[in-house]
């Protein structure tokens, strides 16, 4: 059974539809609901002619899904394709399921640990210590920075997806996006110890001699480090900031 | 005083959605959303004096899977407009600043709550739209999601009025009731907040090769920020 070409017009409402893949995110099925509104176009031009097949492609996709936001379009242009392949007969139902479930936990964490522990941590740094000139262009370096990347790669993970599964498994394997991790974390460290020399600085320049400038540095560094070494043994941000909290009520307390 | 807050309300909304629901293009960081409430309550630059340090501390908590960082949104929400309307014509002073953002977690762990509870609702939303395409109504998809993204961005903007309202409340009713010597005392925790935020980037950042880029890197800066002012 053959089933004409997507059109551009549906390709690009998934296109725009993805967006919103966490628009229902919820405990049990997570980002279910978005997948399935994000599909939606292409299944109903897929399934034009046969509504309930189409019902049973809905109900498909509203199974459990969850994986990195961005990274869920190469999932979403693959499952497309399959969706194709079913309805010309070609593959099973079911293999889109297990496409699905295979790789989103993979893609999820490679896009983690790219987005979020990688270029998010860069972009917000840099536009930090631009905000110290002036805050409206650290916030543009900021949103330029991630943004660049992030609609960049989003675009390409959803072209790769709309080749198929073997174009999306294939891409993966060609993107390199460890060695881009690795870049990124490289730059987010570099412009990280600029601010914290820079703040650290900033406080010694209210004491005098090298000797004191050389024991703030040793102080700050010590500081930073011990926080790390908090934040690896599972100390949240917001359980640090409650003890100084603590800590400023018994200064004024006294 | 009250189209401030109407305003806050509506940018707090989308930015909040931008944060889980719509996008994720940072417009809810820190840094963004402290300088536009700032702007909204009068003085975007001490916004951005808040902004700057919260956009880093809470780095470190990573949106994955099912976990839900602390609501830096928020954080920012409180921070800025509490800034703006502290702040005098020379700026923000140590204290009120260290004061705004050490109680700024109090705000950052109620938002989580607050996120918490919104995806709690969505799975009887989710419920309701599989039991409505099990009867073959295949738009409940777009109903649903629609349902989902107006909850976020109501509670966005709940969210915003209140913290923003406890914000200039602080301002206005906590912060002057310090005398000048108190002031200087709790000023002594200032130093430590920036160093967390680097910490938290620190923490992202950190592999075999970054970890003797960030504290040479470190101490560059430091040493040429001392070399700068021996020089000038």
């Amino acid at each position: 059974m053959s089933v004409p070409a997507l059109t551009t017009g549906s390709r690009r409402a998934v296109w725009r539809r993805q967006f919103l893949l966490q628009g229902c995110w919820n405990y049990e099925g997570m980002q279910n609901v978005g997948f399935a509104y994000a599909i939606l176009p292409a299944l109903r031009e897929i399934y034009s002619k046969r509504p309930e097949e189409g019902l049973k492609a809905v109900k498909r996709h509203l199974e459990f899904f969850n994986t990195q936001p961005a990274m869920g379009a190469l999932i979403l242009g693959a499952s497309v394709r399959l969706e194709e392949r079913v309805a010309a007969g070609e593959a099973d139902p079911r293999a889109i399921g297990t496409f699905k479930v295979g790789l989103m936990g993979s893609l999820g964490a490679i896009g983690d640990s790219f987005f979020w522990g990688a270029l998010r941590p860069m972009a917000s740094v840099a536009g930090v210590l631009l905000a110290l000139l002036h805050p409206l262009l650290g916030i543009a370096a900021m949103l330029i920075l991630y943004n660049f990347t992030h609609l960049i790669l989003r675009r390409k993970v959803f072209a790769a997806g709309m080749e198929g599964p073997e174009g999306a498994v294939g891409w993966l394997k060609q993107a390199g996006l460890n060695i881009r991790t690795d870049d990124r974390k490289l730059l987010a460290a570099i412009l990280g110890g600029a601010y914290a020399g820079l703040f650290a600085g900033r406080f010694a320049a209210q004491g005098g001699g090298a000797p004191h400038a050389l024991a703030w540095l040793l102080l700050a560094a010590a500081v930073v480090h011990l926080f790390t070494v908090l934040f690896r043994k599972a100390v949240s941000p917001s359980e640090i900031l409650s003890f100084l909290l603590f800590v400023g009520v018994l200064i004024l307390w006294r | 005083m009250a189209w401030r807050f109407l305003l806050a309300a509506i940018l707090g909304g989308v930015c909040y959605l931008d944060r889980t629901a719509a996008c994720q293009l940072m417009l809810h960081r820190p840094l963004v959303v402290a300088t536009l409430m700032g702007a909204v309550f009068g003085n975007l630059a001490a916004g951005a004096q808040v902004g700057v340090v919260l956009e880093l501390i809470y780095l470190a908590r990573l949106p994955v899977g099912a976990s839900i960082p602390p609501d830096d949104t928020g954080a920012a929400v409180f921070g800025g407009s509490a800034a703006a309307v502290a702040s005098s014509s020379i700026g923000l002073d140590g204290a009120s600043f260290t004061g705004l953002l050490l109680l700024s977690v109090v705000v950052a762990e109620t938002g989580k709550l607050a996120d918490r509870f919104v995806r709690k609702v969505n799975v009887r939303i989710a419920r309701l739209t599989a039991e409505s395409v099990d009867r073959g109504d295949v738009q409940a998809v777009e109903h649903g999601l629609l349902a989902g993204l107006t909850l976020f961005a109501v509670m966005g903007a709940v969210l915003a009025l209140v913290f923003s309202g406890a914000g200039v409340l602080v301002s206005k009713a906590l912060l002057p009731r310090f005398g000048p010597a108190n002031r200087m005392e709790f000023a002594v925790l200032l130093p430590i907040l920036p160093l967390l935020g680097a910490a938290s980037v620190y923490s992202c950042s950190r592999t075999e090769r970054t970890a003797a880029v960030f504290f040479l890197t470190m101490a560059a800066v430091f040493g040429a920020t001392g070399f700068f002012r021996w020089a000038g």
